[in-house]
């Protein structure tokens, strides 16, 4: 579409520009009416583990919602062939599929799955706060700046292009030259330093904040998941900011690193991007194996080999990558190698599997939303593994690479996985949010409309794959033979769309309808269910003392309360600042910087960010603390 | 309370500066992987004739005597002994301060020869390697300069000025690792 003054716009980021400056003003007048600035404000200085893991999840919904819209345009520029749906044709599709996987993966499952471990690490463990409060603000913050930057590039009409992965050479200058990359780059980079933080965060808190008593034998595997999760995110989170990092230099101080040698892009890249599918689906597990224990009403069944299996996947998880570069030409060494090492990964994962089930075996189940999702996720998992497996099949896998095969495979595992693990969380999860339950029928509505949505889009697409259709193609004739498949397809992506909805419903009803709960809605197993719902700001006072494995469930058993502990370890000292929020907005400036090459810029915020390292030395909250014990 | 708070805060703060400190090795083992594999360079400049040993004996000189001299304000700190702490953090600046002057007229002098960044991936990955550690030093200098400037304000609880210069003690030592490592790996096998 032709505009005055900005030239040629395609229609649907102006379509982008209207729907969000019309939603803009709605939300402002909405604010404004119901008074909600000192609530905003609340949220926007506070250090508190429980809002700003709301806060992740909130935004993280939001930046569903809108990678979900590129998956539906993707879905009906497919849906026949030879369609020309809207402008999805050519070079924008592939920033949609673009966007759709960045924002999925870094914006969607990584933040929900840290808003998740946010809100209930602490509360399963008996820590009044995360280790340190502020830099989790800091971390929260920098992620949501990150996805901003992200975001951005669609409204500036510049979204990146080159996949996902950001494959060189077609990512460095030579190839894509303008702003769209560049965006990728530091949209990755802000945020993966937020999450980097969260890591080092979950680590200090799990090691040094557990409630007495409550020895790593005895943790929750919600908690175990997060810290193997972290670790992980400690070793693969940095490569991918060095080969980020490199690539900067490729694309603009006149290096070529990538461009005369692009298979070292695809190591580093997957070095970092391997352990990444473990840092999604792990935590998953964890959420599964709680709420699974929780609603079979028995403990779960082989503990310490949950834990094991955790940590081997983690483990084997770093040495898999190749995998992902069977047909680049390693030699076959290297692929029986990569081959035997990823099949390996499906024993743990098949003891895990096992294990649920026979926590479930001879249960009393009661059948909840997070249940239920629990539930679908078993099946639809297993499928996503078996297709894994075969995937590993070096050989096979020079038919199956870069086709439908591999974008069913992981859309099984990780919206079958992750996703699901997500909702089954925030169901379970919501009191100790909000406060409130979530409606269970509503609840049931979204999982039964999501499930079967999933399956009608993803199963289809294993067979179009093994037709021949290959990922990122925007069309298709009809003597290719998929048109059958991908019109499925289509529809149940629409279906997952509508069952969306139910989420936002059922948000509202409950919010507008019920009261809050008590402290134990879900007549819950660990220490998370003794607090009050919402969690208040240091909980744990007194604080418990644990003596078993599930401490809370054992002692309503024998109708006890739990032991108060003497003497429990100072807790970590929550701020009100907005210092993190402003840092991430300078870093963002800094980041519009770089991204179209403005020095003044970039020397500005630079200096600005750095200023703040200095306006932080001076007014650390431990000035106040320590003085406190000093006059004492 | 079995433990004061700075006791227990600080442990805390230690252990999660170690988990940093393990992010920024993985970091430069990546950059160090990258070196390794660029060089020698197939075409363009040979690191043989590019690397000059005065410079990078001298920096080395300064640099890692500077970890030894941070050692005076540590054992300074220990039983609060003003002039030991002043002394090792004067002199370990001084000694960065040196470094970094080294560095850049290191930088300068093969930029000048035309060894730029762009000549080709080995002096890229020279570049990138050993500048990011340069930067982590330059850093590590406006951290002492604060440092200095709450030691002489006195504005901070004795505590945590322990604290602070504790974890930066850390940060300098790491920064001296990656120095012997880039002395090993970059400098070693093309100047003998």
């Amino acid at each position: 579409m032709q505009l005055p003054l900005v030239g040629d716009i395609p229609s649907d980021v102006i379509a982008a520009w209207v729907l969000s400056a019309v939603m803009g003003v709605v939300l402002f007048i909405f604010v404004m009416k119901k008074r909600k600035w000192p609530l905003i404000w609340e949220y926007m200085t506070t250090t508190h583990h429980r809002k700003i893991g709301t806060m992740y999840i909130l935004v993280s919904i939001i930046f569903f919602f809108r990678a979900g819209m590129d998956a539906l345009f993707i879905r009906m520029q497919l849906a026949v062939p030879n369609n020309d749906f809207w402008v999805f044709q050519g070079d924008k599709y592939n920033e949609v599929f673009t966007t759709h996987g960045t924002m999925m993966i870094f914006f969607v499952a990584m933040p929900f799955l840290i808003g998740l471990m946010n809100v209930a690490v602490p509360l399963q463990i008996g820590a009044n706060d995360l280790a340190f409060p502020y830099l989790n603000a800091v971390s929260f913050w920098l992620f949501l700046a990150g996805g901003l930057i992200f975001n951005m590039s669609f409204f500036m009409n510049a979204a990146p292009n080159a996949g996902w992965t950001a494959y060189t050479p077609l990512s460095t200058d030579g190839f894509t030259s303008g702003p769209n990359n560049n965006y990728y780059i530091f949209g990755l980079q802000v945020s993966g330093l937020g999450t980097i933080m969260t890591a080092i965060n979950m680590i200090v808190t799990i090691m040094r904040l557990r409630a007495p008593g409550l020895k790593m034998t005895r943790m929750p595997l919600f908690s175990w998941s997060t810290l193997i999760t972290s670790l992980l995110i400690l070793v693969a989170f940095p490569v991918l900011t060095t080969a980020l990092f490199l690539l900067t230099f490729d694309r603009y101080y006149g290096t070529s690193f990538f461009v005369d040698d692009p298979v070292y892009y695809q190591h580093l890249f997957w070095i970092f991007g391997h352990p990444e599918v473990y840092i999604l689906i792990l935590p998953a597990f964890g959420i599964f194996s709680d709420v699974i224990s929780n609603f079979a009403k028995k403990r779960v069944f082989g503990y310490t080999s949950m834990v094991i299996a955790i940590a081997i996947i983690g483990l084997l998880g770093f040495m898999v990558w190749a995998h992902h570069m069977f047909t680049v030409g390693l030699g076959a060494m290297a692929n029986t190698f990569f081959a035997i090492t990823t099949m390996m990964i499906a024993v743990p994962t098949g003891i895990k599997v096992f294990n649920w089930l026979f926590t479930i075996r001879r249960g009393v189940m009661r059948v909840t939303t997070p249940m239920l999702f629990s539930l679908g996720f078993i099946p639809t998992f297993v499928m996503g593994g078996v297709t894994g497996v075969m995937l590993a099949v070096a050989a096979a896998d020079y038919q199956y690479h870069d086709s439908y095969f591999v974008v069913a495979h992981f859309h099984y595992t990780m919206v079958g996985g992750t996703i699901l693990g997500v909702f089954a969380g925030i169901y379970y999860w919501y009191p100790k949010m909000t406060g409130k339950l979530l409606d269970e029928k509503l609840g049931k509505w979204h999982f039964w409309l999501f499930v079967i949505g999933f399956h009608l889009t993803f199963l289809p697409q294993h067979f179009a794959g093994l037709n021949g259709m290959p990922r990122r193609v925007f069309t298709y004739t009809t003597e290719d033979n998929v048109f059958g498949f991908n019109v499925i397809s289509t529809a149940g992506a629409f279906l997952m769309g509508i069952s969306m909805l139910f989420v936002i419903w059922n948000i509202y009803k409950t919010h507008k309808k019920t009261d809050n709960v008590g402290p134990d809605p879900w007549k819950g197993r660990t220490l998370e269910w003794t607090v009050a719902s919402p969690a208040p700001e240091h909980p744990f006072e007194p604080m418990p003392k644990v003596t078993s494995i599930d401490p809370y469930w054992y002692g309503k058993k024998d109708n006890r309360e739990l032991e108060v502990a003497e003497s429990p370890r100072p807790s970590p000292i929550a701020v009100k600042t907005a210092q993190p929020i402003l840092l991430a907005g300078t870093l963002m400036v800094l980041s519009i910087g770089f991204v179209y090459h403005w020095i003044w810029m970039q020397v500005m915020a630079g200096a600005g960010a750095l200023l703040f390292l200095i306006w932080r030395f001076f007014t650390d909250e431990r000035i106040e603390a320590y003085r406190k014990e000093e006059e004492r | 309370m079995s433990q004061s708070t700075s006791e227990a805060l600080f442990k805390d703060k230690r252990l999660g500066f170690f988990l940093y400190l393990g992010v920024e090795a993985t970091m430069f083992a990546t950059l160090f992987a990258t070196y390794i594999i660029y060089t020698p360079a197939p075409e363009g400049p040979a690191p043989e004739s590019v690397y000059e040993a005065r410079t990078v004996i001298l920096a080395s000189i300064f640099l890692l005597s500077s970890s030894g001299t941070l050692l005076v304000a540590e054992s300074g700190l220990k039983d609060w002994t003003l002039w030991k702490i002043w002394t090792g953090i004067g002199i370990t600046f001084l000694f960065g301060a040196i470094f970094m002057g080294l560095e850049v007229h290191e930088f300068y002098k093969y930029a000048h020869e035309g060894y730029t960044i762009g000549a080709n991936n080995f002096l890229g990955s020279f570049y990138v390697l050993v500048g990011l550690h340069a930067s982590h030093v330059l850093f590590g200098l406006c951290w002492m300069s604060l440092l200095m400037v709450q030691l002489k304000k006195n504005a901070i609880p004795r505590a945590l000025f322990i604290e602070k210069h504790k974890i930066f003690n850390y940060y300098w030592h790491f920064v001296d690792v990656i120095w012997v490592l880039i002395i090993i790996i970059v400098y070693t096998p093309f100047l003998i």
